[in-house]
């Protein structure tokens, strides 16, 4: 038997005290700002681009990163910067400078893209798109690109930008690279969704425990001890579904239509995972969850938006559909694969 | 808060692979000569003595029972795999389910020598079969409250009362019975509780059907009046009867088939939607995504299992979701078909989905009712 993949024990902690520090929200506000000061933590510890810059890190400890990040709510572009533009800048084998702050996406041949995470905030955009030839990218400092700035329901920058290609130094990428950008996109957001379900199971289950009502603690309800074990299932499923992917990803045999069963999966799963772990955390929190002042929504809403990014539940479930039906044989032996890849 | 995620991602061995792939060739050589017919819940009302032989042939069954006893000496890991693909083939596995789930492994833990050499090399062989008799009229969920009551007697106990819910009991050849040995002491409800291995032609035992609501006879009420068990059918410690049923809890609730119950209907769906006899919904997407999500989880319980972890809460969670979801299929696939006729090529899921239906509200009943399983995952959140 393979040992059960982990992140090593002493890097978890090290994570989790590094995101403890993280700002979160200014009072008051419903925007996020990219958090520098623990950018520049990270940046001193070589997390911002731990998995593409042959450090040896693996997806394995990008999840682990990545769900520390989320658990504290940090405002930090890590996922744009390591795992889609640092990926493609060394994929392509473009001029890479690390400290270099990157965000990634994919444009039209107008050179349009919509809802580019963090965009403002970053020095460098890599863009990717596909010309008559074949697909290209470029590495595009944001002062050359246009952008509207806007944001998504959970306050985070995410704006759309225009950059003109035909200026723009460019390199040849081969359209796998393209999926597979798709594929860690995907499955970067569940990996997150992941590390904020997690927070939001531990701050219901102390809410319950600390909240006094018809002067028992919440926690002595059956019906709230219901809602929080829910949350504690979805979250668990939604977690062996992104570990599944993650060590597919880790692997990197390069199958990419087995990577995309995987990441369908995570998908799914998270996302009917965020319904019930938002809507059970809020339940239990009552009204003072849904206002600005308590740190709950800065956990549910990242969920929420997280979800409509690289492709819709509806959209990943229907995948899937296609996917068992197309596969013919009996859907079992297409999951549970019996040969190693 | 002490509750730690469950997850722990497990890749299986290239071993672990060529099991699964001999199941597989197996599974379509029965398939292809009659063998079985794939069904909805198999695992407790596809009784088939016959092919619970030709599994233990294979050394399918009793698989980690140690070779002495008649076993096979595998892994727990190796029997997950080979259940888990019989499940999903919705093979006739009711026969020695509870004894290979179940009895050989609590024998190896709690039985006398005596008892491991006279039942286990049977059970590896799919010669004898077991059920539980657990449940009674007044005690369903709440075991501690069992009223059977065993009297030392000369040479033995003699045992008076009924249990309810035992599967198979009409087909096995013995029955596990846990019953009040002392006298019910409220301040320690789970003390004077034993265990005992009761031959079910024993004089003095009745077993009367109860039938289910699609027809089906797999329950059934079994009464003793003054049945006598000898010394050495004592199962375990006398006094120790509830330490014993609670200390295998993981095993039973975080099996595979507590998610695959209903994986026939969705195979069935997979296909009707291929041959287009189906419209494409993508909720068809959302319940395999989240079956393969219980058979990570599942496997990572097992694996947990196999190296001496503990993993109630883990155990309790892949119950709760996967019952849950082995109904929601049924529902899917109930919501899905019209009433139709036989040309619209979905006579076959009609079938299966019609018997899934009326199993349903047993998924999330048997085994510690879901209610139950989120107080035990509550408790592990330190809620309570």
């Amino acid at each position: 038997m393979d040992a059960p993949y982990r992140i090593d024990a002493q890097l978890e902690q090290t994570l989790e005290q590094v995101f403890s520090t993280a700002a979160g929200l200014q009072p008051g506000s419903t925007d996020l700002h990219f958090d520098r000061k623990l950018w520049a933590t990270l940046a001193d510890l070589g997390f911002t681009r731990l998995t593409s810059q042959a450090t040896g890190a693996t997806w394995i400890e990008a999840a682990g990163l990545l769900r520390a990040a989320a658990r504290h709510a940090a405002a930090v572009p890590v996922a744009e910067n390591d795992l889609l533009a640092g990926w493609l800048v060394e994929r392509a084998g473009l001029p890479d400078e690390p400290a270099l702050i990157r965000t990634a996406c994919i444009a039209d041949a107008s050179g349009s893209a919509t809802g580019v995470p963090w965009a403002t905030e970053v020095d460098r955009i890599v863009v990717l798109w596909e010309a008559p030839d074949g697909w290209r990218v470029a590495d595009v400092p944001r002062d050359d690109a246009t952008i509207s700035p806007g944001r998504d329901l959970a306050g985070r920058p995410t704006d759309d930008v225009r950059v003109d290609l035909a200026r723009a130094a460019s390199a040849a990428i081969p359209a796998a690279c393209v999926r597979e950008y798709d594929l860690r996109g995907a499955l970067a957001r569940a990996v997150q969704s992941t590390g904020a379900m997690d927070r939001m199971l531990a701050l219901s289950s102390q809410y319950a425990t600390e909240r006094v009502q018809f002067g028992r603690a919440l926690a002595k309800f059956q019906a709230i001890q219901h809602l929080v074990a829910d949350i504690a299932c979805e979250t668990a499923l939604a977690t062996a579904a992104v570990d599944a992917a993650v060590f597919q990803m880790a692997s990197g045999h390069g199958d990419l239509d087995w990577l995309e069963l995987a990441v369908a999966i995570a998908r799914s799963v998270v996302g009917h995972a965020a319904s019930v772990t938002v809507r059970n955390a809020h339940q239990v929190h009552g009204a003072i969850g849904t206002t600005l002042e308590h740190r709950l929504h800065e956990l549910t809403k990242p969920v929420l938006a997280w979800r409509t990014e690289f492709g819709s539940l509806r959209e990943w479930d229907a995948r899937l559909t296609d996917r068992i039906a197309r596969a013919g044989s009996d859907p079992w032996s297409f999951g549970v694969r019996a040969t190693r890849a | 808060m002490s509750f730690a995620p469950a997850a722990h991602h497990v890749h299986e061995s290239a071993e672990l692979c060529a099991l699964r792939v001999d199941v597989r060739a197996f599974i379509r050589d029965e398939i292809a000569s009659g063998g079985f017919v794939p069904a909805v819940d198999c695992w407790l009302n596809s009784w088939d003595a016959a092919f619970s032989r030709r599994l233990a042939a294979r050394g399918w069954l009793g698989m980690t029972i140690p070779v002495e006893y008649g076993g096979h000496g595998r892994t727990f890991l190796e029997r997950f795999v080979v259940t888990e693909e019989l499940l999903a083939a919705g093979a006739p596995l009711a026969a020695h389910w509870i004894s290979d789930r179940q009895i050989g492994p609590s024998l190896m833990k709690f039985g006398s020598e005596e008892q491991r050499r006279k039942l286990l090399p049977g059970i590896a062989a799919g010669e004898v079969f077991f059920a539980i008799g657990m449940s009674e009229p007044d005690s369903g969920s709440d075991l501690a409250s069992v009223r059977t009551k065993a009297v030392k007697v000369d040479g033995g106990w003699q045992l008076t009362g009924s249990k309810i819910w035992t599967s198979g009991a009409h087909l096995s050849h013995y029955f596990i019975v846990l019953a009040r040995s002392a006298p019910l002491d409220p301040e320690h409800r789970h003390a004077g509780l034993s265990q005992y291995i009761v031959a079910l032609d024993a004089p003095g035992i009745e077993i009367r059907p109860i039938v289910s609501m699609n027809g089906h006879h797999h329950f059934n009420q079994v009464f003793f009046d003054g049945v006598f068990v000898p010394d050495a059918m004592l199962f375990g410690r006398e006094g120790d009867g509830w330490k014993q049923v609670t200390s295998e809890l993981s095993y039973e609730r975080s099996g595979p088939e507590r998610f695959l119950s209903t994986w026939p209907v969705l195979a069935e769906m997979a296909a009707a939607t291929a041959r287009g006899d189906l419209a494409p919904d993508p909720e068809l997407g959302r319940m395999f995504a989240r079956l393969m999500a219980l058979h990570q989880m599942s496997l990572s319980v097992a694996d947990a299992l196999t190296n001496g972890r503990a993993t109630d809460q883990e155990a309790a969670i892949v119950k709760v979701l996967g019952t849950a979801t082995e109904g929601d299929i049924a529902e899917l696939a109930g919501s899905t078909i019209g009433g139709g006729d036989a040309s619209d090529g979905l006579a076959r899921l009609r079938a299966m989905t019609a018997t899934a239906l009326l199993s349903r509200p047993g998924f999330t009943l048997r085994g510690g009712t879901n209610e139950i399983l989120r107080g035990v995952i509550a408790r592990g959140l330190g809620l309570r």
